[in-house]
């Protein structure tokens, strides 16, 4: 006999882990089911960015909600340190054509009423003393920040524990169960659990998860890189990119500095699914930080790792039910960007469960946008 | 089901215990009682303590403190030392200065020989 | 991108192996080593080794390390010191540093190499400057010349602590006491002796509570532990240390086999995390084989050939050697092997109870719980001559105990006196008619310096006693002293007679001392006078 959930979530990254806290916060309480540990995907490996700058549109109103509502008072909320820091983001430019897509990326943001400015050379100095003079201006969005992606998911995954929420760890999804045209349940490599209602979370695992009742998504592996530095005094606390996407990073309330960087190939790395390094990033990351800071140059790298970004065709996540499979939800393909508004995903996904609805319109998420028009 | 694979609400407050002073990783200075702590809270892999608290991520990336960490963990869990796995090693096996890392392709041309 | 034939990682016994079989058979090779000298742990060992001729038994550590390093340089290996590989990609691509210089190469074979670390327990206080790897003790004396302390407490009595201990004696400092959690000392019996005779206690079924001290260590708590290995409350003993040295295993150095790609596993018997690999050495990812320390905690004799299986994989994927020849080659480099691993120290012995030795005499319990065989156990050994043979003239007096391979001893008497049976792991005996010339090659030739010559009818009421020495500074004919029994508790007065030394005892001075009759199988150390007490 299996035993009988409210609400199934597959995959406990920080999406799952996020959606499973705020739906107890509402009084369900979800069985996550997660193949590997908890926060080995994308959500131990990212570059901890809370941003809204650079957005999507179709994003910004969950990533300025995250930003004004939740990020604020989260490690307290949640009991433990995400050390979120509210340090501004500069997005950093070198060249007359740097500061012109930076300035057209400017002006369409304020439009949608996020507030940040161009601001020059000297400016980016004040800002950010350590910023090498080649610089000539710069994107700023004080409002943005960065937090700790592996204790953001491990305090919203102890937090749903501590308040009801289950977890199964080390078993793999094998089938979603549709009974009656309506989601059942899922089949593990462990066993079955019933619940009427199955979110898929699962990261860059969630094309096959909605492969398994049908469902495809455009979407496809990159990998990714980041470099770790040893730990050095704390210098700055501002989300760093730059116009050139060469690099971006910030500084760890530990000390160290956490950058990710681009060979330009990533499109095409990922060719027998295996999550390496490659020979070639970090010298690439290097190369571009010490572009930026030259004074770096005897900072160790203690260690580089790879992560994968499940990225979608149209560059925004699919969020929310699945019109034709009554019960399944989506809450994947965040295409790099899911870390900065996870809480608000977590939050609009548990309303939209719990309530039918949810504040925040997810529409633009759903995965109907990929199906023929009817 | 598995049942071992369930994590659950854990019961009660964390007790602290006489040697939770005692230190495990000594780079990052993670103690025996920041482990027992996380364990507590419902964490139960080398790799989440790892996240959560820092082990092994030090300047020695967990070269001595890897294996204790393993016997501590699995000892406070009754498991077998294989069962709460292993943190991945990654590159550069020892630490490497950005400049030097960032020199490969462009380095060298005036010497034009390699190592 | 420059290409190598064959990178090796590590140019320890088991790297410099694999290079120089491979190079054997055409191959090209360059071997990487992070440290400044070649030879890995080679160099810092200055005691001699066990085995056959084959294994270079009786050699010292150092003196393979640099022979291994010439027949390298011979066949044209190329050696790059303190170069770091900082990782392996797809495609046995190599990134290396060395000083500030990094280079990208491609292989068409990897052998890793990397050896081991030495694991570390904690304890209140193990983070305290003064506390360090025997290892890294080793180092200090037997590579920088510096005393790592000079009150020492040696944690763990396997191979590694008791041979250490030795050498922390030999470079001057005072071993205060060997501890370990074991009921039974882990390393061989000889290495143990060696040390118990000069008078260094082991505690057994102790563990160290607490290493205390201000700013280093001033001293250090051990306490005994019962059969659950829980602390025995009341037994604390507070010892006036300032270095503890821990010998308390090697963890196999897999992280970078595992960043190359290969698979590991939890393998208790080989050291704990090791990369999978056939008995070629060849690890998951095609082209990459592993040997020595990394791929399974052993003995450097086996190390080298463990190196030399992964050197000819390597020369036969290249086409370097033929399968039937190689397949030849491999057939011996397994027998010598597996001769290594035989006796009661060998593969899947770890933990057991022996009670008795091949031969089955009862094996000696004061050896395993006190680290020296008690006078009243020797005499049931076949290498003990009845009294009859030692009040007729000189004889050899074997004082070994347990199966090890080992035979150099059989060589060494030219006169044939000394036996050992079809295995190399027999005990050794001696043959009816003993010829001993005191030439004392035996003496000096045994790796465990367990013979021992003896005349019991030297004069009227005295013996003569022959013993091998390796302790500065080397006491000379006429010197008087004390003669200290197998537990270096001081039994008597004892009178150099000669010291020998020969190029072919290779550093082993085989001392002959004068001891009253009665001490003729009691003595077995010579302490000068002037020398401290080391016991109460």
């Amino acid at each position: 006999m299996a035993e009988t959930n409210d609400v199934i979530i597959i995959g406990g990254g920080v999406i799952g882990c996020s959606i499973a806290y705020y739906l107890t916060k509402k009084g369900i309480k979800p069985l996550v089911i997660e193949k590997r540990e908890i926060g080995t995907g994308g959500s131990s490996r990212n570059g901890g960015g809370v941003r809204q700058s650079a957005r999507d549109p179709r994003e910004l109103p969950l990533a300025m909600h995250g930003v004004k509502n939740l990020w604020p008072g989260l490690s307290e909320e949640l009991g433990s340190d995400v050390e979120y820091c509210q340090g501004g983001n500069l997005r950093m430019g070198k060249t007359e054509a740097h500061i012109k897509f930076l300035t057209a990326m400017v002006e369409s943001q304020k439009k949608l009423g996020l507030e940040l400015e161009m601001v020059d050379g000297d400016r980016v100095k004040e800002i950010l003393p350590y910023a090498s003079d080649s610089i000539i201006g710069a994107s700023w969005c004080p409002t943005d920040g960065h937090g700790n992606p592996m204790l953001t998911t491990l305090a919203f995954y102890k937090k749903a524990l501590e308040k009801g929420a289950e977890f199964i760890v080390g078993e793999s999804v094998e089938d979603v169960i549709i009974r009656k045209g309506k989601v059942a349940g899922v089949r593990t490599d462990g066993g079955t659990y019933d619940a009427p209602l199955v979110i898929n979370a699962a990261g860059v695992g969630a094309r096959d998860i909605a492969r398994k009742v049908g469902l495809d998504i455009p979407m496809q592996p990159r990998l990714v890189e980041v470099i770790v530095t040893d730990q050095q005094p704390v210098l700055f606390d501002q989300m760093l990119g730059t116009a050139g996407s060469d690099f971006y990073g910030h500084q760890s309330k530990h000390g160290s500095f956490v950058f990710g960087g681009m060979t330009g190939w990533e499109d095409r790395e990922f060719y027998d699914h295996r999550q390496v390094t490659k020979s070639n990033t970090a010298p690439a990351t290097c190369r571009a930080i010490l572009d930026y800071f030259p004074w770096m140059e005897r900072t160790n790298v203690v260690r580089a790792w790879s992560g994968i970004l499940a990225v979608v065709a149209d560059g925004v996540p699919v969020m929310g039910p699945a019109e034709e499979l009554p019960g399944f939800y989506f809450a994947s393909c965040f295409c790099g960007h899911g870390y900065g508004i996870s809480p608000a995903v977590g939050e609009q996904m548990a309303e939209l469960v719990a309530e039918g609805r949810s504040t925040l319109p997810l529409d633009a998420f759903r995965f109907d946008r990929f199906l023929p028009k009817n | 089901m598995a049942e071992s694979n369930r994590r659950k609400a854990p019961e009660g407050e964390y007790v602290p215990k006489a040697d939770d002073d005692l230190l495990i990783c000594r780079c990052e200075e993670v103690s025996q009682g920041d482990i027992r702590r996380a364990l507590h809270q419902g964490l139960r892999t080398m790799n989440e303590i790892k996240r959560e608290t820092r082990l092994g991520m030090g300047l020695c990336q967990g070269q001595t403190c890897t294996r204790i960490a393993r016997a501590f963990i699995a000892r406070e869990l009754g498991v077998a030392p294989g069962e709460v796995g292993l943190p991945t090693p990654r590159t550069p096996a020892r630490p490497v200065p950005m400049t030097v890392i960032a020199r490969d392709g462009i380095m060298d041309e005036a010497a034009g020989e390699g190592i | 991108m420059r290409r190598v034939e064959l990178a090796v990682v590590g140019a320890g016994p088991a790297g410099l192996s694999a290079a120089i079989e491979a190079a054997r058979h055409g191959v090209e090779v360059v071997v990487f080593d992070e440290n400044q000298r070649p030879g890995g742990q080679l160099f810092k060992q200055i005691h001699k080794f066990f085995g056959s001729k084959e294994h270079r038994a009786r050699e010292r550590g150092f003196r393979i390390g640099e022979d291994l390093l010439k027949e390298a340089r011979e066949l044209n290996v190329t050696v790059e010191l303190e170069t770091v590989v900082s990782g392996i990609y797809d495609g046995l691509e190599l990134v290396v540093t060395k000083n500030d210089r990094v280079e990208h190469l491609r292989a068409n074979a990897v052998v890793i190499a990397t050896g081991a670390s030495e694991n570390m327990i904690p304890f209140p206080g193990w983070t305290l400057p003064g506390v360090i790897g025997a290892g890294a003790a080793q180092t200090m004396c037997n590579l920088h010349g510096v005393k790592p302390g000079k009150n020492i407490l040696m944690v763990g009595s396997g191979n590694v602590g008791v041979v250490v201990g030795l050498q922390l004696i030999q470079a001057g400092c005072s071993l205060e006491a060997v501890i370990d959690a074991s009921p039974r000392v882990g390393g061989y019996g000889v290495h143990a002796a060696k040390i118990a005779r000069t008078g260094v206690p082991f505690h057994l079924r102790h563990t160290i509570k607490e290493v205390y001290g201000k700013d280093r260590v001033e001293g250090a708590v051990i306490v005994e532990v019962d059969e659950k290995w829980q602390p025995v409350p009341g037994s604390e003993k507070d010892l006036k240390v300032d270095t503890v040295c821990m010998a308390v295993g090697l963890s196999p150095m897999y992280q970078l086999s595992k960043i190359a790609g290969c698979e590991t596993v939890e393998d208790p018997s080989r050291g704990g995390v090791v990369p999978i690999c056939d008995e070629y050495g060849a690890t998951t990812v095609p082209g990459i084989y592993v040997a020595g320390d990394v791929s399974g905690i052993e003995e450097a004799s086996s190390a080298m050939i463990g190196g030399k299986i992964a050197g000819a994989s390597a020369a036969l994927k290249q086409g370097y050697l033929a399968q039937d020849v190689f397949e030849e080659r491999y057939a011996a480099f397994r027998k010598s092997l597996e001769q290594l691993r035989q006796g009661q120290f060998g593969h899947g012995m770890k933990g057991k109870k022996i009670t008795h030795t091949q031969e089955g005499i009862e094996v000696s319990e004061s050896l395993l719980c006190r680290g020296f065989v008690d006078e009243s156990e020797i005499l049931r050994f076949p290498g003990i001559p009845s009294e009859e043979i030692r009040m007729r003239g000189l004889t050899p007096v074997i004082e070994c105990t347990q199966n090890i391979p080992c035979d150099p001893c059989r060589e060494a008497c030219v006169k044939g006196c000394i036996r050992i049976g079809e295995s190399i792991t027999d005990l050794p005996s001696l043959s009816k008619e003993v010829q001993c010339t005191g030439c004392g090659m035996c003496v000096a030739a045994c790796p465990g310096q367990a013979i021992f010559l003896l005349n019991q009818n030297y004069s009227d009421g005295e013996a003569l006693v022959v013993l091998p020495y390796e302790f500065q500074p080397l006491p000379e004919a006429g010197d008087e002293g004390t003669a200290c029994d197998r537990s270096g508790n001081p039994v008597g007065k004892a009178k150099v007679l000669k010291v020998q030394k020969a190029k072919t005892m290779d550093g082993t001075a085989v001392l002959s001392m004068i001891v009253p009759r009665e001490l003729a199988m009691t003595a077995r150390f010579f302490r000068p006078s002037g020398s401290e007490e080391r016991r109460a």
